[in-house]
């Protein structure tokens, strides 16, 4: 009884809006004293966080990804992808889809995506005559695309609260990423024709002057798949490389940035995400730790073996209960609090835990979209002064697409495994 | 209050000046390091535990920033149905509840970091320097954020006796 009451009231005050890591502070510092150990205990396992060497992409790939969308890259992609797609129809929508995508990659944090590059996408979109609630649509679930690929800061938390290798969940999430974007383009192309879009000619100078514009942003994403994926680079020296190209690039040689008026206040900027995420996860680790020791994962998953022994079923379920936690929580406190307890339960089931990191990540970027408190809707409706009730019914057919997408990638699981098996990443 | 909100912002300054020099050094470090390793065949022994302490310092410092400036990651579901002035009553209540909570987190560390004093060793590699100075910043992390926190709560109190209008929202 005074479980539950207190259980209630927590969940009161977590959805009042009291900071996540006190609610989860709070549950261990309980569960601590419930078992008579030395709340201390707790500390010494949030001091994990100095000695977790995967950590260190997290700071460096946020910093990175935030002075990317402060400079002019975004314009500067925007421009190449559109030289480079601009004449196919449906093309300034498919340039869309895949420079927010690999900004997303970059950035992590899709509400940044929708407020870079989409307040920079919309208004063209309209402007060449695309239909208004298609655009908007497409620019919030455009948001957090990308989320699949590497250096995707999702990616690497699910690895570093999961125990996965961060190296082959990069491997794993580019084809059902480049799946999910090949899905929507054709969508588009499709809607392109269907809404009498007028095209642009394909015009070689204008590829040749994007190309030069952007012939600094061009190698980033090259060093970083090709680097990991060819075993040169783990993915913590891939951080390290990127954050130091970054502020080479932006600062040096386009001087988007400057050096003592800019930088530091990136730096911040940056830091409080980072903080606002690692606090979270320093906290977890004493409570994971605590749910282990009391074999906890393993109560559910007899309890869920009693009641079902089929592969199948079980995945139904954990796709329903993680759209669930999706559209209520944000990509990184979901990762960190709901990651260790489904992780046991699903190589039970004889899931891959990198096949579960898709599934998991797959799940949560269409949450974000989930009426109705997703949270891109709100940072779309925000950013385009549309009523969020707008921006609900012009999502529904990329939530759709999205939902067909999430049933292929949960029942194919070589989808996301035959790449890394070929590689032979580890 | 004055007092306290001189010395509040007066951190504010420190803590940005430590951020945005660990932040530095750390990009700087984890490159030399990556350069040593892959093109030199060598590396610095001692880099790799110091960029995951850094890790840890930029964790709290992060973290008290985002206490600071209201940005924590939070479920925030229901917050956006209440009036202006509930809404207000809702942060002072939440906010007095981290505050408490934090205490009780400061309190743990400290016993954390004087057993770790008492019988914790030295810095892997910094031979002559106890591990315990690395691990003071999650007892100062949680007094500041206690602070904060309690700073805003009566920040909210005094906003509704006095009728403010709400605060401008952002997302």
């Amino acid at each position: 009884m005074e479980i539950l009451l207190s259980g209630l009231l927590l969940l009161l005050l977590a959805f009042l809006g009291t900071p996540l890591f006190v609610i989860i502070a709070v549950i261990a510092l309980l569960a601590f004293w419930a078992s008579g150990i030395d709340t201390s205990a707790v500390i010494v396992e949030m001091f994990r966080l100095g000695s977790t060497p995967t950590l260190i992409a997290i700071p460096l790939f946020t910093f990175a990804g935030y002075m990317l969308a402060e400079s002019n890259t975004p314009k500067r992609v925007v421009q190449l992808f559109q030289a480079l797609f601009g004449w196919m129809p449906g093309g300034l929508a498919i340039v869309a889809l895949v420079a927010c995508a690999a900004f997303t990659a970059f950035t992590g944090a899709s509400g940044v995506t929708i407020i870079a590059l989409g307040g920079l996408l919309y208004p063209i979109l309209i402007q060449e005559q695309y239909p208004e609630r298609f655009s908007l649509g497409l620019v919030t679930t455009s948001g957090s695309l990308g989320l699949l690929f590497p250096p995707s800061l999702p990616i690497i938390l699910y690895g570093v609260v999961a125990g996965q290798s961060i190296d082959q969940l990069f491997v794993a999430g580019l084809v059902p990423g480049l799946m999910l974007v090949a899905l929507l383009s054709l969508y588009s192309v499709r809607k392109g024709i269907t809404a009498g879009v007028p095209r642009t000619a394909f015009s070689a100078a204008r590829v040749w002057r994007a190309v030069r514009g952007a012939v600094w942003e061009i190698p980033l994403p090259f060093l970083i798949i090709g680097g990991i994926y060819g075993g040169i680079i783990t993915a913590t020296e891939a951080a390290a490389l990127t954050a130091f190209y970054v502020l080479i690039v932006e600062v040096f040689i386009y001087r988007d940035l400057k050096l003592f008026r800019d930088v530091p206040r990136i730096m911040r900027e940056s830091m409080v995400l980072v903080g606002g995420i690692l606090i979270i996860l320093a906290t977890a680790l004493g409570l994971t730790n605590y749910l282990i020791d009391e074999q906890v994962p393993m109560q559910i998953l007899d309890f869920i073996r009693e009641s079902m022994d089929s592969r199948l079923l079980f995945l139904i379920l954990l796709n329903i209960f993680l759209l669930i936690v999706g559209m209520m929580m944000d990509i990184f406190s979901a990762t960190i609090v709901v990651v260790p307890l489904i992780v046991p339960i699903a190589q039970s089931f004889g899931i891959h835990p990198v096949h579960l990191g898709i599934i998991f990540l797959m799940n949560l970027e269409i949450g974000y979209l989930t009426p109705p408190v997703g949270l891109n809707l709100f940072i779309s409706s925000f950013r385009f002064r549309k009523p969020v009730s707008n921006v609900y019914r012009s999502t529904l057919p990329y939530i759709g697409i999205l939902l067909i997408a999430l049933l292929i990638i949960t029942y194919v699981p070589e989808l996301s495994l035959w790449l890394v098996e070929l590689f032979g990443v580890r | 209050m004055k007092f306290f909100r001189a010395i509040d912002s007066g951190l504010a300054k420190i803590e940005s000046s430590i951020v945005v020099s660990l932040v530095a050094i750390m990009i700087l470090m984890a490159f030399l390091q990556v350069v040593l390793r892959n093109v030199f065949h060598t590396g610095v022994l001692w880099i790799d535990p110091f960029l995951r302490y850094l890790v840890l310092w930029l964790a709290f410092l992060g973290a008290m920033m985002a206490t600071r400036q209201d940005r924590h990651i939070r479920i925030d579901i229901l917050s956006g149905f209440l009036t202006p002035k509930l809404k207000r009553l809702s942060s002072t209540v939440t906010s007095l509840f981290s505050a408490a909570v934090c205490y009780l987190l400061f309190d743990a560390s400290v016993t954390f970091v004087l057993d770790e004093k008492e019988f914790g060793g030295l810095l892997p590699l910094f031979t002559d320097v106890p591990i315990w100075y690395i691990q003071a910043i999650i007892p100062i992390g949680f007094a500041v954020m206690m602070v904060r926190f309690l700073l805003r709560s009566i920040d909210q109190t005094v906003a509704i006796l006095r009728g403010l209008p709400p605060q401008e929202e952002t997302p």
